[in-house]
Order: C-alpha cells, then structure tokens, then sequence
C-alpha cells in the first residue's frame, strides 16, 4: 500500500562517515570542546600580546605576515604546553641518540608532573561523582580533605611502624577522617532533612578553623616553624616515589596506583555491587527505589560516607606523597577543583580519571609555557583554556547547536545518564 | 491546511523505527494512527512536531516542503502536540501554562496576565471547554489537565493536533467528554493526528485509519471498511482473541485478609474507609471505580508504602500493616504500580537491570561479591523474548523504549517473581490488542499457578473479563463484593454510590 514518493539518496561511504560524525556522542564532544577551548586561548594570546594586537592595527597592509605571526605565536605557546604537560620531544630526541639517566629523567619529568599532580585529584573526583550519581551534592570534599590529612598526619607521626603497616594505617584513618565528617551531613539530611549542600559547605569553614587550631597546638605544631607548618611525615609513612634513582624531582609516587585502584574500585561499586546499584537507583529515581523496597535514608548515608572516605583519602595522597606535612591551606583548591573534576569526567570513573589528568596537564603545562615562551604568556592561560573546556563539556546542548550535531538530546543532562563505560 | 509526510525513514542505530512511512492527513480529518507497541507511532508523531530530525523524507504541508527542525518551527507551521506525558508545570495555574514560552508583554517586561486569561477564556468559549483559568494544574482531574494542554496547543493557532495516546490516562467518563472536545474541533476545520490502542474509539471517531507494523505502513482503511477484529489483525499480523478464555476460579485458602483499614491521603483526608475483605489463593478479585475513590492509596497500603492509620492487613496470617516496603516484597507480594515511568521504571538504566529492580537480593542474581550480571543479562534475554519486548537488545535503557514496551517491562518483572500475591494496578495501559491479549492470558496463568490476585482498573471491560469477584469502590468504602456476571447497569449504579441493596442483583 506505500508508495515510494521520493528515492533514497544513495551515499558514498566517506559522506556517510561525515554524517556519522554529525551524531552527538561524549567523544565528539569532548574533542570539540578541545578545539573550542584552543581557539578561545590562541585569540586570548594574540589579544593579551601587545606585538601581536598592534601587528593586527597594519592587518590591511601585511595579512599575511600578520596572520603568520600571530599562528607562530599560538602554535609555540601550545607547544610548550604540550610539552610542558605531556613528553619534550627535544628531550626525547637527547635519550634517544644517547640513552642515560639524565636524559630519561627530563623525559619523564612533564609527564610526572602532571600525573602527580592528578593523584589526590583523581580520588577526590570519585568521590564527589559518587554522591553526584547519586543526586546528592557533596560541596564539602575541600573539608573532607583536610579531615582525612590530619588523621593521617595524626597517625603518620604517632606510630613508626614498617611502611607495609604505617601506610595501610594512615589510609584507614584518612578515610575514616573524610566518612565522618561527610557521613554527618548524612545523617542529618536522612533524618532531619537538613539540605547536604547547607551542611557540607559549612562543613568546609569549620574545617579550615579547625585546621588552624590544631595547627597550633604543640601535638602538631612543628617546634620553631614560622609558616605554621606542622610536623612531617616520617619516612615510613610516606608513599614511595617511583622513580627517585633517576631524579629527586621526579615526584610521581605510589598514590598514583591508589588512585587506579580508585577508579576500578568504583568501577566495580556501581556496576557490579548491590549497594551501588541501589544508590543508582535512589539517584536516578527515588520513587521506584522505594517501590522496590529501598530504604533511602539508609542510601543517602551509605553515599555520603563513601564520598567523604575516599575525599578522605585524597587528602592522606596529598599529604604523604608530596608535601609530608601541613599547612594552613593544605590541599589548596583540590576539594573544589573536584567538582570540577567529576563534572568534566560527567561523574564516570575513567571519565574522572582522564578529566583529573586533564587538570594536571594544564598545570604542568600552564607553568611550562610561561616558564619558556619568549613574550611570557601567563600561567593563567591554560587555566582559561581549561575553563573553555570545562564550560563547554558542562553545556553540550551549546556545542551540539553550535555544529549543528544531531540527536544530541541524551546528551544534555549533567548527572549522565546512560550505561556505564 | 493539508499536511503530508513523504518516505519518512527514522534509525536508531541499527534499528528501523520508520521505514518510509507515507501519511496523509486532510483538513477537516480525525487521522487515527494505530499500530503494535514500537510499531513507530510516537517516533513519527515526535518527527512531525520537530523532537526528531528524520534520515530520510520529506514533510509537506499544503503541498510544499517545509524543514521542521525543533518545535518551534512546527508550532510556526501550525501543528501541535499533546504527549501522553503532559508536559505542564503542576504548580502554576492554567493561564502560566497555557502562555509559558509565549508571554504576552506590554510594556516590556511585564507579562499582561489579564490579557492572556481574556484570551484563554475566548478559546476556552469557542470549543465549549470548562475551565477555571486560574486552577492551579496539580489540583486538576488528569482529564482536565489534557484540555490545558489540547488549549495550549489551539493558543499557539494549531491546524494540525497531534494526539499521542490521550485517552490511555482518562476515566471512561472524561474519555466521553473528549470525544465531544474532538468532534468539536474537527468541525471548526482543525485536522486531528490521533493514537490510540482502544479499537472502539478509532471506529466511533476515525475518518481515516492508517495502521502501521513494524515502522511501516501496512494499510490505509476507514471505519466503514472495517470492524474491531478486523483491525486488530491487521495491527499485530494474526488473528486476536479479543475476550479472555479463562476455566471457573477454583479458589484454595485465605492469603490476604485485610480488616478495617483506614488510609489518608497527602493532604491527610481519609481516602480509605474502614475496608475490610480477603483475597483467596487462585482467584482474581478486581477492584473497580471511578478514578479517585480510594484506589491509589488502598493500593498503596497493601503494598507497604503508605502505612494504613487503622487496621490490620496479613498476609498468610503474617502481619504486615506498618513493616516497610521491602518486606511486603520479601513476604511475596508483587506490584505493578499505575505509574509506571515514576514509581516502576528507572528509566536511565538497561532493560535487563530494570527486570530485576526490586529482585537484587534474590539468590539467582547475586554472586559471593556483588551482583550476578551474567544471569541478570541471561534473565533479560529471555523475559525480552517472553514477553515480546521490542528493542535492539536487553542493554539499551529503557527510556528508548515505546510507551507500551515500558509497561511490558514492568509487568515481565512482577510476574517472574516467586509470588503469594499481586496486585497490578491498570495492568495493560498503554498495551496494543495483542500484548493485552497475551498479558491477559499470563495474569489468568498466574492465577491458576495458586497466586492470589487483584487487579485495579479503570477499564470496565478489564474488570469483568479478569475478575472472579469484582469489589466496587466508592468514596474509600467498598461498596459491594460481586460476581462478574453482574450487568454493566448494576455495575455503573454500584460505581456513582448506590448501595448494594437498592440495586437489584
Ligand atoms: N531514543 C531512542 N533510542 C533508541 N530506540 C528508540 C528511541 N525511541 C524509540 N526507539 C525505538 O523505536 C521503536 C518505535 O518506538 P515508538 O515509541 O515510536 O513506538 P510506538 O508505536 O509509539 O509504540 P507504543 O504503542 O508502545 O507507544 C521502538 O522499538 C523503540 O524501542
Ligand atoms: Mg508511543
């Protein structure tokens, strides 16, 4: 009974790729807000580099040259980032020709970096994305962290056992720190109601006074510190460095295990375990959670203490794998830049994981770049691309307008929904 | 104004929802569009209101192409669209709604609130419609709800009205005073996209039925040419048994017994009234009423998640009033719940795990540590080919299923389970002829396995072909306990408040 009223228009296969591309998907995405993130920094480089933006005021006369000279300015700014963050291929040629120690260790220097400086940031990220899964907003990780440090830091200089007992005992205390005190605000909300962003970020305050206090007093108190440092961590009880036989400033350490043992721990939690898919569950619809017999005042303190143990645990990485003792702004923005963290990794565990590296990059690579760009482009630069990026992965709906993506609808929702990687 | 869908293709992935659908749909014309469950219905309604970009084919209205690429160029070209799940904001009044989005304003920015509801009165008079403009929506009747949508639609000058299943959620009484709403609309010129499962109100309402099956058209007939059967097979490809056979209860001994139970509502009136009955091992007891008699809360005491304020409820002499949700399911009592996206679905997740959402500590699917999603997955694979879920696989969430194959899944899911008692509340709302044919058959199966059973439901036809012994309720209190040879006449007494001994049985 159809009539065919049009024919199908046949497709090469290279136009078929092309309409693939057209297809909303986290990957496009992401790559896409790269490139936004890029081209917003290169037009901030050339209008915050005096030459360049008065090259522009002779645009007419020399298009070329001036165009020329503002892409070259781009393009070496980006490649001390990337080499700053990632691998200095100037290095890598040196180890190649003439393979030794020095050479290997500036190699690896970029790239330790920036994985050292994702470590705690990748554990704090889980754990916000765990209580984000669950619709619970957890705005306390800055607080948790510090709780889990001082226990640890509490533990590390109290005992001095074997590194294979310090260690595991400074972790324990460090969750238990960061449970504590997240699993209050859960306690609180499941039984008074009492809103978990209210308490979580009060939470922080009284930390940081907290903190300041302890800070103080002779049992962590560093005897003739002037910066209000505490004591250090023994040598027992920090993690131990990979790669110290190459080079002291090579600070990537065993955290960075831990926290890959975070991420598939969490993997795991919401994917296989019953508790976790209950949390899923309460998350993504409360109501026929307690159709199917879920008693939610139980979740939502089982979620919070979860996240608080393993912002906890950032807090010990932090603390024993690169500063060894505390300060009054210990962990400095990690429990926020988190939040950050879980949202551009859209609350999955490696989705996490690679957003934390992401941060790291821009950080070892932002200070490489102002470090060795000769017009002396600002550390802040990466931290504006960063923020582009982060921008648009946090508003898919504008990317999937601005190139027209199709079918881009199950992309526009910021908990992330969908299956599990 | 004449709209036209040409070779309309639509995929998801690798499925088909649309294969070159053809539709044409004239002025004047009450279009109704019936199909299977994931037949395609809703995606080529969403393509036509501009939710979905089409792969292939055209959209012509008055004989000329147009590109509908978001709602708003359809509501531009004149269609509109009522969903099945309304999309108003309960706690603003009528006028909000009607005039969100498109706000009069003078002088910029205030919003002109006498105006709109000046406006809305107008319409509101044109079509004969009841309405108190400034009716906050979560206080309105489901049915008067859809006319704030259907004169959401007519404010934005809508030729075309697209109405995807209106009458799944409507009492049989409001489903009456649509029908007057429809033909009045069609005789003011509007033309009238319609879908529907109930085969009666295609042939009382259709000038034109198009029926499609697995994303194609399959026929173009009218009510003339056709009857019930006759559309039924043409829908679902065979032949459907539009009665339900089912042998004489034979019912064993008492497993719910429930005494004089009081439940109040949200707003703390008391909605069930001193109810007391028992339900046999094997036997269906059907619940019948008017919308809003107590149905929803009685159902939802005997399932634990509104604790009743008086009375005792038991189940195999097992006191159960009081206990939480998870242990009247561990006591064996399944529920398939009236709503089913908020209170049965999470919609986020596969197919496979919502089959075992209330089941997780069931032996079969765990392990030492954690969940079993081996087995989980094996018992989608076969609940999904069971029941005739459609869908690519048993991993796709279940927010890209139909309408109907959302309900397949909850009813797949309690009917699997080990079960005492189950009490399904509108088992077969939004199920095509042959899906409710088939649950049907698995309900009375069920029945007959020794499982004790009660249905609720708005469909009279549904309360007489599955109950064994219908309870009539009215205003929180049962009114009478009767067999269900008992007259539609006597039946629609009972259900507006006469008493059991002034109609004559
Ligand atoms: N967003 C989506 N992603 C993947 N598949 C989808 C999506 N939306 C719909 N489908 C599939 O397309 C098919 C057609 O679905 P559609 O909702 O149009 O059916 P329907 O005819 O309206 O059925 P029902 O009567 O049950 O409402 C179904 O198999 C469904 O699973
Ligand atoms: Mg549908």
């Amino acid at each position: 009974m159809t009539t065919t009223a049009t024919q199908p228009a046949r497709l090469g296969p290279l136009m078929r790729l092309a309409l693939r591309a057209r297809h909303a998907n986290m990957f496009i995405v992401l790559v896409l807000a790269l490139f936004v993130g890029l081209i917003f920094g290169g037009i901030m480089i050339v209008v915050t580099t005096p030459i360049l933006l008065n090259s522009w005021s002779h645009a007419f006369s020399h298009p070329g040259a001036t165009i020329a000279s503002s892409f070259n300015t781009v393009w070496f700014a980006y490649e001390q980032l990337f080499q700053g963050a990632v691998v200095n291929f100037h290095a890598l040629r040196m180890l190649i020709d003439n393979p030794s120690k020095v050479n290997l260790a500036t190699v690896l220097t970029p790239l330790s970096g920036t994985l050292t400086y994702a470590t705690p940031l990748i554990v704090a990220g889980l754990g916000l994305a765990i209580g984000f899964r669950s619709s619970l907003f957890n705005i306390g990780g800055q607080g948790q962290v510090v709780a889990g440090g001082v226990l640890a830091l509490l533990v590390a200089f109290s005992f001095h056992l074997t590194p294979l007992v310090q260690v595991p005992l400074e972790i324990l205390a460090a969750m238990l720190g960061g449970a504590l005190l997240a699993g209050l605000a859960g306690v609180l909300k499941a039984y008074t109601g009492a809103h978990e962003v209210i308490v979580t970020m009060m939470s922080n305050y009284t930390m940081t006074l907290v903190l300041g206090y302890l800070l103080i007093q002779s049992l962590f108190a560093r005897p003739g510190a002037r910066d209000g440092a505490s004591k250090a961590v023994g040598a027992t009880g920090q993690l131990p460095y990979f790669f110290s036989h190459l080079s002291a400033s090579l600070l990537l350490n065993f955290g960075f295990v831990i926290a890959v043992i975070a991420v598939i721990a969490v993997q795991w939690f919401f994917k296989r375990s019953k508790t976790g898919f209950e949390l899923l569950m309460v998350g993504q619809n409360p109501d026929a959670a307690r159709v199917a017999g879920i008693f939610s005042k139980r979740s939502i303190i089982i979620c919070l203490t979860l996240a608080g143990s393993l912002l906890g645990l950032a807090g010990m990485l932090e603390l024993t794998g690169v500063d060894h003792f505390i300060t009054p702004n210990f962990g400095g923005s990690y429990g926020f830049d988190a939040i950050t963290v879980a949202l551009l990794g859209r609350n999955k565990p490696w989705g996490v994981f690679f957003g934390a590296i992401f941060f790291g990059a821009m950080f070892t690579g932002g200070e490489a770049m102002q470090a060795f760009t000769p017009t002396n482009i600002q550390f802040s630069l990466a931290q504006v691309i960063q923020a582009v990026v982060v921008f648009c992965v946090a508003t898919p709906a504008l990317l999937i307008e601005a190139f027209r993506l199709r079918d881009g609808a199950h992309l526009v929702s910021t908990t992330g929904s969908g299956g599990w990687l | 104004m004449k709209l036209e869908l040409r070779g309309i293709t639509k995929r998801f992935g690798t499925l088909v929802a649309n294969h070159d659908v053809n539709l044409v749909v004239n002025p004047g014309e009450i279009h109704c569009l019936l199909g299977e469950n994931g037949a395609g219905k809703s995606t080529l309604m969403n393509i036509l209101y501009g939710l979905l970009i089409p792969d292939e084919g055209q959209i012509l209205i008055d004989d000329e192409v147009v590109t509908i690429r978001d709602p708003k160029d359809a509501v531009g070209h004149g269609v509109g669209m009522v969903h099945q799940h309304f999309m108003l904001i309960p706690v603003f009044n009528v006028v909000d709604n009607v005039i969100l989005g498109s706000e009069p304003v003078k002088p910029w920015p205030v919003i002109d609130y006498k105006a709109a509801a000046a406006r809305l009165l107008d319409l509101a008079n044109e079509y004969n419609f009841e309405i108190d403009p400034q009716a906050t929506i979560e206080n309105l009747p489901i049915g008067t709800q859809q006319r704030v949508e259907i004169l959401k639609a007519l404010s934005h000058h809508a030729s075309v009205l697209i109405l995807d299943e209106p009458t799944a959620v409507l009492t049989p009484q409001e489903t009456d005073a649509f029908m007057v709403i429809l033909r009045s609309l069609k005789e003011s010129g509007k033309s009238i996209i319609f879908i529907t499962h109930k085969l009666r109100e295609v042939l009382a309402l259709a000038d034109v039925i198009t029926v499609m099956r697995l994303g194609e058209v399959v026929g173009v007939t009218t009510p003339a040419q056709a009857d019930e059967r006759k559309l039924a097979t043409m829908m679902v490809g065979r032949d459907v048994n539009l009665m339900v056979d089912k042998a004489p209860a034979s019912p064993g001994e008492v497993v719910l017994d429930v005494r004089g139970i009081y439940v109040e509502d949200e707003r703390g009136l008391t909605s069930v009234k001193n109810v007391s009955f028992e339900v046999r091992a094997g036997e269906i007891l059907a619940v019948a009423g008017v919308q809003g008699n107590g149905q929803t809360e009685l159902v939802e005491a005997l399932t634990g998640m509104r604790r009743p304020s008086a009375g005792r409820i038991t189940l195999n002499g097992v006191e159960l009033a009081g206990e939480p949700v998870r242990r009247f399911l561990d006591a064996g009592i399944g529920h398939v719940p009236e709503d089913r996206q908020r209170y049965g679905l999470v919609p986020t997740l596969s197919i496979s795990d919502n089959l075992v959402l209330d089941q997780l500590d069931d032996p079969r699917f765990r392990r030492r540590f954690g969940r079993n999603l081996k087995a989980i997955k094996n018992n989608g694979v076969q609940l999904v080919e069971r029941y005739d879920i459609r869908a690519q696989s048993e991993e796709v969430a279940v927010s890209a299923l139909s309408g109907g194959n959302q309900q397949k899944v909850v009813m797949a899911r309690e009917l699997s389970r080990e079960l005492k008692l189950l009490i399904c509340s509108q088992p077969t709302r939004g199920l095509d002829v042959g899906s409710v044919e088939f649950m049907h058959r698995q309900i009375v199966a069920i029945r007959d396995s020794g499982v004790a059973v009660i249905i609720v439901s708005s469909e009279l036809d549904e309360v007489v072909a599955l109950g064994d012994r219908i309870a009539v309720l009215y205003d929180g209190d049962i009114q009478a306990i009767v067999p269900p040879t008992t007259s539609r006449e006597e039946l629609g007494l009972l259900m507006a408040g006469a008493r059991a001994e002034q109609v004559t049985l």
